[in-house]
């Protein structure tokens, strides 16, 4: 690729705006994602008492299982939702910038 | 000239059933598995004529949607390893086996939120295409190629090893025929047709994998009245260690780094195996690459919420039935130890117990398509590491054809089919488990780090990103052979050197560290331009712009 080009991208306005958003944005996911995963990880480690026990009176389904099965949709639903924010935010900025430089 | 070939290869396949009779074969499975195999056969010959360069090859001329490769990658995923191995870790403690499970996933949301997109806008092959974008390329393929050949035959073995158990429980086939017969489908299917026929053979088992989870799942909770928490009931009734399936249990409180340690290994080893990242570069655009991500954990997820359900199901159905077990003179068992072909079966037997015959024989056929398809998938990622990096670019130095590279990637194919059949039979009696989770851990430990450094770091370079990508591949190997899974088990030594197996928490820091390190010391003139060739990177990785077609390299 020639230098001009990325000068040109590196200098366009919406470039730096989609750079910025985007990056931002997907730290926040990832944070969110690493607080939900090293939470249940740390818990079960460290408190496996909690996890232990069941959700209630005549329950047997304890804490921990329910957790568990939680965890497992929240990162489905991360993904969709960042998967969105994707599509609906940042391609278009995306392909202002494509079609400004091409 | 390849059409006899496979006719041929077909014949002799069917002619399986002759030696089949030295154990308890069961006509159902053999029916479907023959079945199975034929119809992907016909995939593969398909394929083998739309395979026409080595961009088809490896990554099937990026000409799959998103959604099948959201399948492809979820069929990668829903290996026996997981299926089989977490169904039968949940039978036998119950909790524990969630763990895997979720540490498995969320290896997703970290390879989207950190690197995918910017992997496809590359556009590239694979882990060392990508760093070589803007490191030195001998360097990056080196380590690309050691860590990604070390994390295939490590996986490659706990698959033969794997499917092996299950073809001689299934099919009363000898061990080491079954492994064979593995090993020449896998590369049939790699051979003719590439990505395009490894891809398509993982998406129609991804959905008769999906379809029979939930067939098998829901005939077991129909047992309980569709009530999850009555199976779970009965299922701590009838178990040896009773409520204790519902917690962490003693395994995880007596070493908690340990649990920690694989946890972070399992999460961030995803971003860096190589027949994954592999699959981002099958599709035609990065809106299509986020769409299959999104795809792959929707399935990924679901079908582990199945494996919990056959798990547990497992637990509370397979003792009413003694027939499964391995039973003393006086008819009693012991649930945990005395299940026929060991622990890893019991969804196969679940199967049986509540779908007959018919669903065992789907199942089996399924789980063993499974199999096949995974190692195919792990064959072609090894495939590229010798011939596209080792040979086309370190050794041919870029001068060699398309052509040579093809033929080079075939005998690479063919050297590691007999290589998987060698060491599937050296390590008939070892014990799988530890290898995919060393696998995960120097993936976690190796490629991630570079991976990360290399596209969002300025400063990283070749000399930083070389030392440190090693550091933490020596590291993690030799952690995991000085702990109890290999000096003790393996080797029969009295104690560990290390005090527990996983190398995680340890070696994926000290392998960022020393990319750092590495880097802001090194003062040449190569790391400069390194340094400055960032900028390129980072607009083509952001943007695509730059990326001609689809898969050109």
């Amino acid at each position: 690729m020639q230098k001009d080009i990325v000068q040109q991208v590196l200098n366009h306005p919406k470039y730096v705006e989609l750079v910025k958003r985007r990056t931002r944005v997907s730290m926040i996911f990832f944070a969110t994602a690493l607080i939900i995963y090293s939470g249940f990880i740390l818990t079960l480690a460290y408190l496996p008492d909690l996890f232990a026990q069941p959700l209630g009176e005549g329950w047997t389904m304890s804490v921990g299982v329910l957790t568990g099965i939680l965890v497992v949709f929240s990162a489905v639903i991360m993904i969709a939702l960042y998967v969105h924010f994707s599509n609906k935010y940042f391609d278009p900025l995306l392909e202002q910038v494509v079609r400004d430089v091409e | 000239m390849k059409k006899t070939l496979i006719s041929a290869l077909l014949l002799s396949l069917f002619a399986q059933p002759a030696f089949a009779g030295t154990g308890q074969a069961n006509t159902s499975a053999i029916v479907m598995f023959l079945l199975f195999i034929a119809g992907t056969m016909v995939i593969t010959w398909w394929a083998a004529r739309k395979t026409q360069t080595t961009s088809d090859f490896y990554t099937a001329g990026g000409g799959i949607t998103g959604f099948q490769n959201g399948l492809a990658i979820a069929g990668d995923y829903i290996s026996a390893a997981s299926f089989l191995g977490i169904a039968g870790l949940v039978y036998v403690s119950g909790f524990y086996g969630i763990i895997y499970a979720i540490g498995f996933l969320f290896g997703w949301p970290v390879v989207m939120f950190l690197i995918a997109e910017r992997l496809r806008n590359l556009g590239r092959f694979n882990f060392a295409d990508v760093t070589a974008f803007r490191l030195g390329q001998t360097q990056m393929r080196i380590l690309a190629s050691s860590a990604s050949l070390l994390i295939i035959a490590l996986y490659l073995i706990a698959q033969m090893v794997g499917a092996g158990k299950l073809i001689v429980l299934l099919f009363g086939i000898e061990y080491k025929f079954s492994v064979v017969i593995i090993g020449v489908l896998m590369m049939i299917y790699v051979f003719f047709g590439g990505m395009t026929a490894t891809t398509w053979v993982q998406i129609i088992k991804a959905v008769l994998m999906l379809t029979g989870g939930t067939l098998l799942a829901g005939l077991v909770l129909y047992q309980f009245g569709f009530n999850a928490d009555t199976m779970l009931a009965e299922a701590v009734r009838v178990h040896p260690n009773g409520v204790e399936i519902m917690a962490p249990g003693t395994a995880v409180s007596d070493h908690p780094l340990n649990a920690l340690s694989l946890g972070i290994a399992l999460a961030f080893g995803t971003a860096g195996l190589p027949h994954i990242l592999m699959r981002f570069f099958t599709v035609s655009s990065a809106q299509e690459a986020r769409k299959s991500v999104i795809w792959a954990s929707s399935f990924i997820g679901y079908f582990y919420l199945l494996t919990f359900i056959i798990g547990f199901g497992a637990i509370a159905l397979l003792v009413r039935h003694p027939e499964y077990f391995t039973t003393a003179a006086d008819g009693s068992f012991n649930m945990l130890t005395d299940l026929i072909g060991g622990t890893n079966m019991a969804a196969v037997h679940l199967s049986n117990a509540v779908g007959g015959s018919l669903l065992l024989g789907f199942l089996a056929a399924v789980t063993f398509a499974t199999i096949v398809a995974v190692v195919a998938g792990l064959a072609l990622a090894g495939a590229a590491a010798i011939a596209h990096d080792l040979y086309a670019n370190v050794i041919a130095r870029g001068r060699s054809t398309e052509a040579q590279e093809m033929r080079i990637s075939k005998i690479s194919i063919l050297v590691l089919g007999v290589l998987a059949i060698l060491l599937g039979i050296v390590f008939e009696h070892q014990n799988v488990a530890f290898m995919v989770g060393l696998a995960f851990a120097i993936a976690a430990s190796a490629n991630f780090p570079v991976l990360v450094l290399s596209v969002s770091w300025r400063g990283c370079t070749t000399r930083g990103a070389t030392i440190g990508g090693f550091v933490g591949l020596l590291f993690a190997t030799v952690w995991v052979v000085l702990s109890k899974t290999v000096w003790v088990d393996v080797f029969g030594n009295v104690d560990p050197i290390t005090p527990f197996p996983n190398p995680g928490i340890f070696s994926i820091p000290l392998a960022f560290l020393s990319i750092w390190f590495f880097s802001i010391t090194d003062k040449g003139a190569n790391a400069q331009n390194e340094r400055d060739a960032f900028d390129a990177l980072t607009v083509r990785s952001q943007t695509g712009i730059g990326r001609s077609g689809a898969t050109e390299h």
